[in-house]
């Protein structure tokens, strides 16, 4: 009896050193959502690839993407059918190199500058610029690091992929969703059936 | 607890911590907006120039957009710009022609090191003790220029100083007309490893007072007097290219390669044959050689012209030097003696060259001029395989006159009741770490009443100073040089910046012409700015075909071709009273061991310690790292009872330090050394309180004629300590020391 006693109360023992590891962990997160550090010091301070935090290691290793919560409701729907803009009038670089790009505040800036001042979100958009701020956008594609997925949007894009196949229809969205899943079937299977290359270091390099 | 019951405790943990690691919280740094145009995930590759040694290797730099974590305006935050992300070397820049060292490929640390300084500061506590405040720009450039106008108000413009590393190019001709201008006296330069002893030797025997180039690719016999030309000497890159093309670049024909050192480096571990020389007796063997050459009539004494002129005894055929008597002085064999000889004069193109240690004796210059006499015996100065001075490109650069060398302005200092030097201008040299303590610098520094240090980190030197003004890195500023060896051609580089600053520093150059500017008597310097210096210095190059910005594009302005350089002065008076033989600081009763201090492939002179590459980079031939050590021979530690790991206390009449010991063969009997590099008090977290500095136990022996540090001229004494110092063990990348030494 003593034996089973003895285990029971390490079994709570062990139930505790949980919790006081989660209300660790939750603390450091709190802390680390709590805004701008009181001095000017950067928060990378050493020559290192490391993770900044605990939960941020945890994440990425069970390769969890939070979803996105954007700072300002931008709507890719106003912007496609009314306005009638293409995709590579915001995002650049999505024919010339492996990265799309988010516009920073100034491309928005030279139409908004003028247009809409009044809307709620635009005068959100106006108080960054004032503060010689960019528009904190959070990332709504793209893999963790721990996948090793490296991707290049130009030859796709001289492929004539539309950017529907892989980003779902945006002139439906206001801001940009996940709607599509990037697993490797989705990537592999499209490759296969054009007959681009499948090797394993065509993405894991 | 069982098993079971922790596995299920940590599943239980694991997955709390999951679901409070979602989220985001990578956002908690402001955005701010981008300062240039910017095209995502495309590299593009900028020219710029390594100044990390005096090599004046050209860069490729491949630049790509990437987050920083900056400061602008007092608040901190994430800004999207272009950065450095790797340097290679640039393809089209003749001394380093697309390649570069290990030191180089570090160089990029330099630029995003944790510990940088990132704006001005000011002293706060007592001098040395470290408390800094920061401060704008602007209140800063106006303390220094109160103090200079206080100088010149007093009429006492001589007593601003300026102490740098050795300058070249433009940065060189600022300075001196800064302070010409001003009324100061030239600056005094300072570099542990500098080459003022052979460039006043290459000056008597040649006409040029610079160092050698070397047409390896070219010749058939090599003769190495301990100069590493392939790890840290002179231009590494350019001569390890040529060095490849001699033994591998034409078929049929593989050059011999002879070194002749008391410590094989790593240069020495490629030669086919090592001479294991007595220290301080380089010059008499290459007499001897030179002896041999002229007895059995391979040569006549008067092909070595002005070279041969220079040494006693020379046009009577050096009787003083006949192979028995050499063997008594240096240890090598007479009939070693007479085949070297043989083999040097039979198989031409033959280059003898000097470097490193045989220099850093107080017989230095008398050991160089032996050396190129043996040279010009041959006549291969100027020739195909033999040696070569880079023509300089006419610039304006001029060479410094009547500055006086750092030990006489610290004994003068010193000597004075008040510092003779009020403001002294610091820039880029650690004379603390770097002098022997019988100079006494850092006491004769810290009378200076007032300090300003252009440093980007706190060492030991700038931590003393009243104001730090830091320079941007090199990828930073407009970057220019003028290669004084490495290559035929003449060269000119320079570079515009390669990324825009990260932190809230400034390029030296445009802070003393903005000094200049700010003065009450302002000193009428012509540029508003260092580039427009440059443009004016390189517009004035002869080939009108190289405008400008094609300069700029390619790094640096080059001739089509190998040129001839015309020889500066080539009168001397000649010293009849030079000594031939070494002095030594210590009797060698007291001190039986030679102590050779050397310039690590890593380190340099200690000024790289800073970069974490450079420290978990295992030395080529010990593969140490992290650490000190002391490189002695198996059967002197056998004999003194010592295995490798041991903690020696190596004493020599100035000091002591503890290093642990690493035996190796590649070491003569009676010489112990060590790496210069580690021993840092202050440099980093990552240089601060490792190992151990071997200047701090040098003698303070000079080579007269130039007032060069004879860093090779120390005796010392080598014991065991009983009671073992794990504080600074031995750490080898082929193996864990601990537990080897466990099962000895």
């Amino acid at each position: 009896m003593r034996g089973r006693g003895g285990t029971r109360s390490k079994w709570k023992l062990g139930i505790l050193a949980a919790i006081a590891l989660s209300v660790f962990v939750s603390f450091r997160y709190q802390d680390s959502l709590k805004g701008q550090p009181a001095t000017p010091t950067p928060t990378n301070n050493v020559f290192s690839p490391a993770h900044s935090s605990l939960p941020q290691a945890i994440s990425h290793f069970f390769g969890h993407q939070p979803e996105a919560r954007q700072p300002i409701a931008f709507v890719h729907k106003v912007h496609v059918n009314e306005v009638q803009m293409e995709c590579v009038d915001c995002h650049f670089t999505v024919a010339r190199g492996p990265i799309a790009s988010i516009p920073d505040i100034r491309t928005c800036w030279s139409c908004h500058a003028t247009t809409l001042t009044e809307h709620p979100e635009i005068r959100k958009m106006k108080d960054y610029y004032d503060k010689g701020q960019d528009i904190p956008w959070q990332r709504v594609w793209g893999w963790v690091e721990e996948s090793h997925v490296r991707f290049n949007h130009a030859p796709h894009i001289r492929e004539g992929i539309d950017c529907k196949n892989c980003h779902g229809d945006v002139s439906e969205m206001t801001v940009a969703t996940r709607v599509v899943d990037h697993t490797m079937e989705f990537c592999v299977s499209c490759h296969r059936e054009r007959k681009a290359p499948d090797d394993c270091v065509t993405c894991h390099y | 607890m069982d098993r079971r019951d922790f596995i299920k405790a940590s599943a239980a943990a694991g997955a709390t911590a999951t679901l409070a690691g979602c989220g985001n919280p990578e956002n908690q740094l402001i955005r701010l907006i981008p300062e240039e145009p910017l095209a995502p995930g495309i590299a593009t590759l900028k020219p710029s120039i390594c100044s990390l040694c005096a090599a004046g290797c050209g860069l490729q730099v491949r630049v790509m957009d990437g987050e920083a974590e900056v400061v602008r305006n007092g608040e901190p935050g994430i800004l999207q710009m272009a950065l450095a992300k790797k340097l290679e070397g640039n393809p089209k820049h003749p001394i380093s022609q697309g390649k570069l060292c290990v030191r180089g490929q570090a160089a990029i640390q330099a630029t995003y090191h944790p510990d940088r300084i990132r704006q001005p500061l000011r002293r706060t506590g007592a001098r040395g003790s470290g408390p800094f405040q920061q401060i704008s720009w602007d209140e800063a450039l106006s303390d220094v220029v109160a103090r200079l106008d206080g100088l010149a108000s007093a009429n006492n413009q001589r007593a601003l100083g300026f102490l740098t590393r050795p300058l070249r190019g433009q940065r060189q001709v600022l300075v001196s007309l800064f302070l010409q201008r001003f009324g100061a006296p030239p600056a005094t330069a300072f570099e542990l490893f500098g080459e003022d002893v052979l460039r006043e030797a290459n000056r008597q025997s040649f006409g040029y007072a610079q160092l050698p180039t070397f047409d390896l690719a070219r010749s058939r016999y090599v003769l190495s007097f301990g100069a590493d030309f392939l790890g840290t000497w002179n231009s590494p890159v350019a001569h390890s290219l040529a060095y490849g093309e001699m033994r591998q670049g034409r078929p049929g024909i593989r050059a011999k390669f002879v070194q002749v050192e008391p410590r094989l480096s790593q240069t020495g571990a490629n030669a086919d044959e090592w001479v294991p020389v007595r220290p301080g007796t380089e010059g008499v063997l290459a007499l001897g050689l030179a002896h041999v050459i002229l007895k059995d009539r391979l040569r006549n004494h008067s092909a070595a012209g002005r070279a041969g002129e220079l040494i006693d005894g020379w046009s009577t055929g050096l009787q003083g030097f006949i192979p028995a008597e050499v063997e008594k002085r240096t240890g090598i064999a007479a009939a070693r003696i007479e085949r070297l000889a043989h083999e040097f004069a039979e198989h031409g193109p033959a280059v003898a060259m000097i470097g490193g240690a045989p220099l850093a004796h107080t017989n230095g210059i008398f050991q160089a001029l032996a050396v190129n006499a043996l040279n010009a015996l041959v006549s291969n100065v100027g020739q195909a395989g033999g040696i070569f001075f880079t023509p300089r490109p006419g610039m304006g650069a001029t060479e410094a006159t009547g500055a006086r060398p750092l030990r006489d302005v610290a004994a003068e200092i010193l000597s004075a009741a008040s510092s003779p030097i009020q403001v002294l201008f610091l820039n880029d040299t650690n004379p603390v770490f770097g002098t022997p303590p019988a100079w006494r610098a850092e006491e004769a520094l810290r009378k200076i009443p007032y300090i300003v240090s252009f440093g980007s980190f706190l060492d030991e030197t700038s931590i003393l100073a009243d104001l730090i003004l830091p320079d941007h890195s090199f990828l930073e500023s407009w970057v220019d040089d003028v290669p004084e060896a490495g290559t035929q051609m003449s060269v000119a580089s320079v570079a515009p910046p390669v990324m825009r600053p990260l932190h809230q520093t400034r390029s030296t150059p445009d802070v003393l012409i903005e000094i200049s500017q700010r003065l009450q008597r302002p000193l009428s310097l012509q540029w508003k700015t260092y580039e427009e210096m440059l443009e004016a210095a390189f517009g004035a190059l002869p080939e009108k075909s190289n405008p400008w910005e094609k300069i700029q594009e390619q790094g640096g302005w080059w001739s089509e071709s190998p040129m001839h350089q015309a020889q500066t002065t080539r009168v001397s008076p000649r010293n009849s009273t030079r000594s031939i033989d070494a002095q030594f600081e210590g009797r060698p009763e007291d001190y039986p061991f030679h102590f050779l201090p050397y310039a690590s492939q890593a380190f340099l002179d200690g000024s790289l310690a800073h970069l974490p590459w450079l420290q978990e980079l295992p030395d080529v031939i010990t593969t140490a790292m992290w650490s000190s050590w002391v490189e002695i021979n198996p059967t002197t530690a056998r004999n003194l009872g010592i295995v490798q790991g041991d903690v020696l206390e190596i004493k020599s009449s100035q000091g002591t330090l503890q290093a642990p010991a690493l035996l190796s063969p590649g070491i003569a009997p009676d010489v112990v050394a060590m790496p210069v590099g580690q021993g840092h008090q202050t440099f980093t977290r990552y240089a601060s309180g490792r190992g151990s500095n071997p200047v701090s136990i040098l003698a303070g022996l000079t080579e007269p004629e130039t007032g060069a540090l004879a860093w090779a001229a120390t005796r010392v004494r080598v014991a065991k300590l009983e009671k073992s110092d794990t504080s600074n063990p031995l750490i080898l990348f082929s193996t864990v020391l601990g537990d080897e030494a466990k099962h000895r």
